[in-house]
């Protein structure tokens, strides 16, 4: 069977998770990935049908709240370690070059 | 140096005035800083802030003033903990020049406690590890044994209060973190029900299943803890409001069924010494005139493939915001191109096992693989928690708490499980059944002659945390 993660999928992923790694890295990853993978099948026998996905830990129920401004935080503490600080604001790289 | 206090003889002590808040504090500190060096259990320490609060109340019993429980108690807290101004790394490198912008919501509880803060913990790099060895800063070995690890992901605090380096600590319990570091270096962790203890202000690894609690060297202390941080909470939507249901301290021991899962005794590798240990406990507890009776949780031994495809698809999302933008930088040289920012941050500032589980949860939740693996694990989920509500049903003449391992071995080697990512994993199968059923557990020492520490846990039913503690509590103060 072909692996469900080769070298080419690694580095997609890793590419969409922002994460660089250097080929060591990504050797180690491609071994671990495969045999934590390889221990999920167990779940293939347990049976599943007509049960429903639980999503979280709450026992709660999503409700609808006013959108309140509360003030409760310092802005400037919030925005003081910043990389780039303008005007209170987060200042970074165009987005779109 | 011999301080060994715990929160209810410190409080007894300020009380008779038998020392003062601030004198016990020093003597923490002068402690922390002759002994803590072969530990390594903290990573920074607030003397200044610690020492001021302790004077405040020293004062404050000078003018003869009422003092709270915890008042000038000398705590440590879990690095992914924030507290106001005082750096939080999480054990991250990423997070390295990071200070808080604002309290935890359990920091602001004990705070308006005058509670004692001596300094932050080490733990897994954003409690990802069973060891304390994924931090990405230092190793944290075992005041019982030092060649050997505290457990994890709470190892610091854990070994902060086996050590007596504070009197009590706060940490956090994804799948284990509180429970099973609390049996590997025997001192008392409670893994609170989900919702009991706001998360606010706890750096999120998997928002359905973390929870902070205690880390305490008896139960009593862990209950005075446990109360002190308990609560809804406006800033945390998954917080519960409970009442106690207990009325009497001392619970009706007579009519208390405990049971024994019995697949705990036949999956997951139970070394000797903790089966003994376990045994010696049930002993105890029959002794004590508990009724035992063995219970089935059938999907056991799924629980660890399910927990390992849920927690790093919520950690793959949680840790997107560190992004090396807004939470203060690693490196000062200057990159003009943003994803490279992002690229090179998290590159640098991010360590493997960060990286794999990121890595792990974003393949999970991948369109063609969600179905086989996110959902299947959440449905599986489903079914582990089902166990539970079975195994506690009064209707089906269900047993009111289960006690259980913490972990299938003692504490193991520094080094013996880092180059196996499974074995490691399979380490936390006792513990992590409870954190996905979202229910609340205590860890408590085996009492033993020799050997290393061994754990075991009473599990409850949600929001049944006085039923735990109490049973507890019979445990430590008769046997």
């Amino acid at each position: 069977m072909d692996k469900l993660i080769n070298k080419k999928t690694l580095e997609h992923l890793a590419e969409l998770s922002r994460i660089k790694l250097d080929e060591k890295e990504e050797q180690k990853l491609l071994k671990d990935l495969e045999e934590i993978l390889e221990y999920f099948n167990l779940l293939k026998e347990v049976d599943t049908e007509n049960i429903k996905p639980l999503s979280g830990g709450t026992i709660k129920q999503s409700v609808f709240r006013g959108a309140e401004a509360k003030n409760e935080f310092k802005k400037e503490k919030l925005t003081e370690q910043f990389l780039e600080n303008k005007d209170d604001y987060l200042k970074i790289p165009p987005v779109f070059e | 140096m011999e301080l060994n206090l715990t929160i209810k003889k410190f409080h007894e002590g300020l009380q008779k005035k038998e020392f003062k808040a601030a004198e016990i504090a020093e003597d923490y500190y002068r402690k922390i800083a002759a002994e803590d060096e072969k530990i390594g259990a903290y990573l920074s320490l607030d003397k200044t802030d610690a020492i001021s609060q302790a004077k405040k109340v020293d004062a404050d019993l000078s003018a003869d003033k009422e003092i709270n429980f915890l008042a000038g108690a000398p705590l440590a807290i879990k690095d992914n903990i924030l507290i106001e101004n005082e750096t939080a790394t999480a054990a991250s490198k990423i997070l390295k020049h990071y200070r808080a912008a604002y309290d935890a919501t359990v920091i602001k509880k004990l705070k308006e406690a005058d509670a004692v803060f001596l300094g932050k913990t080490n733990l897994d790099e954003f409690a990802m590890g069973s060891s304390t060895e994924n931090s990405g800063f230092k190793i944290t070995h075992n005041p019982r044994d030092l060649e050997r690890v505290p457990g994890g992901s709470s190892g610091g605090s854990a070994a902060a209060v086996a050590a007596d380096l504070c009197v009590a600590a706060l940490g956090s319990d994804t799948g284990g973190s509180i429970r099973q570091p609390a049996g590997f270096c025997r001192v008392v962790g409670l893994k609170p029900t989900y919702g009991a203890v706001s998360r606010f202000g706890l750096m999120a690894m998997a928002s359905s299943l973390d929870q902070i609690g205690p880390i305490t060297k008896t139960v009593e202390d862990a209950e005075i803890l446990f109360n002190a941080i308990k609560g809804v909470d406006s800033l945390d939507s998954t917080s519960v409001d409970f009442k106690h249901k207990i009325q009497d301290p001392r619970f009706k021991i007579q009519g208390v069924t405990i049971g024994i899962p019995k697949e705990y005794f036949q999956e997951g590798g139970l070394s000797k010494e903790v089966s003994g240990g376990i045994d010696e406990a049930i002993k105890s507890f029959k002794k004590l005139g508990f009724e035992i009776k063995e219970i089935s949780l059938p999907h056991t031994k799924y629980a660890v493939a399910c927990y390992y495809i849920i927690m790093p698809a919520e950690a793959s999302t949680n840790l997107a915001r560190y992004d090396g933008l807004r939470y203060s930088r690693i490196k000062g040289e200057k990159i003009t191109n943003l994803k490279e920012i992002y690229f090179d941050q998290r590159g640098e500032g991010f360590g493997p096992e960060v990286k794999k589980r990121i890595i792990l949860g974003t393949f999970v939740l991948s369109s063609g693989y969600y179905d086989a693996y996110y959902a299947k694990a959440q449905k599986v989920r489903r079914l582990i928690k089902e166990d539970f509500e079975k195994a506690f049903d009064p209707s089906a003449n269900g047993v009111d708490v289960i006690l259980a391992p913490v972990a299938p071995t003692t504490a193991f080697k520094i080094g013996e499980k880092t180059t196996d990512p499974l074995e490691m994993y399979l380490s936390d199968i006792f513990t992590i059944p409870v954190n996905l059923a979202g229910l609340p557990a205590i860890s408590i020492p085996v009492k033993k002659e020799s050997g290393l520490p061994v754990g075991f846990q009473l599990i409850g039913k949600a929001f049944c945390e006085d039923e735990i503690l109490s049973i507890g509590k019979q445990y430590e103060n008769n046997v």
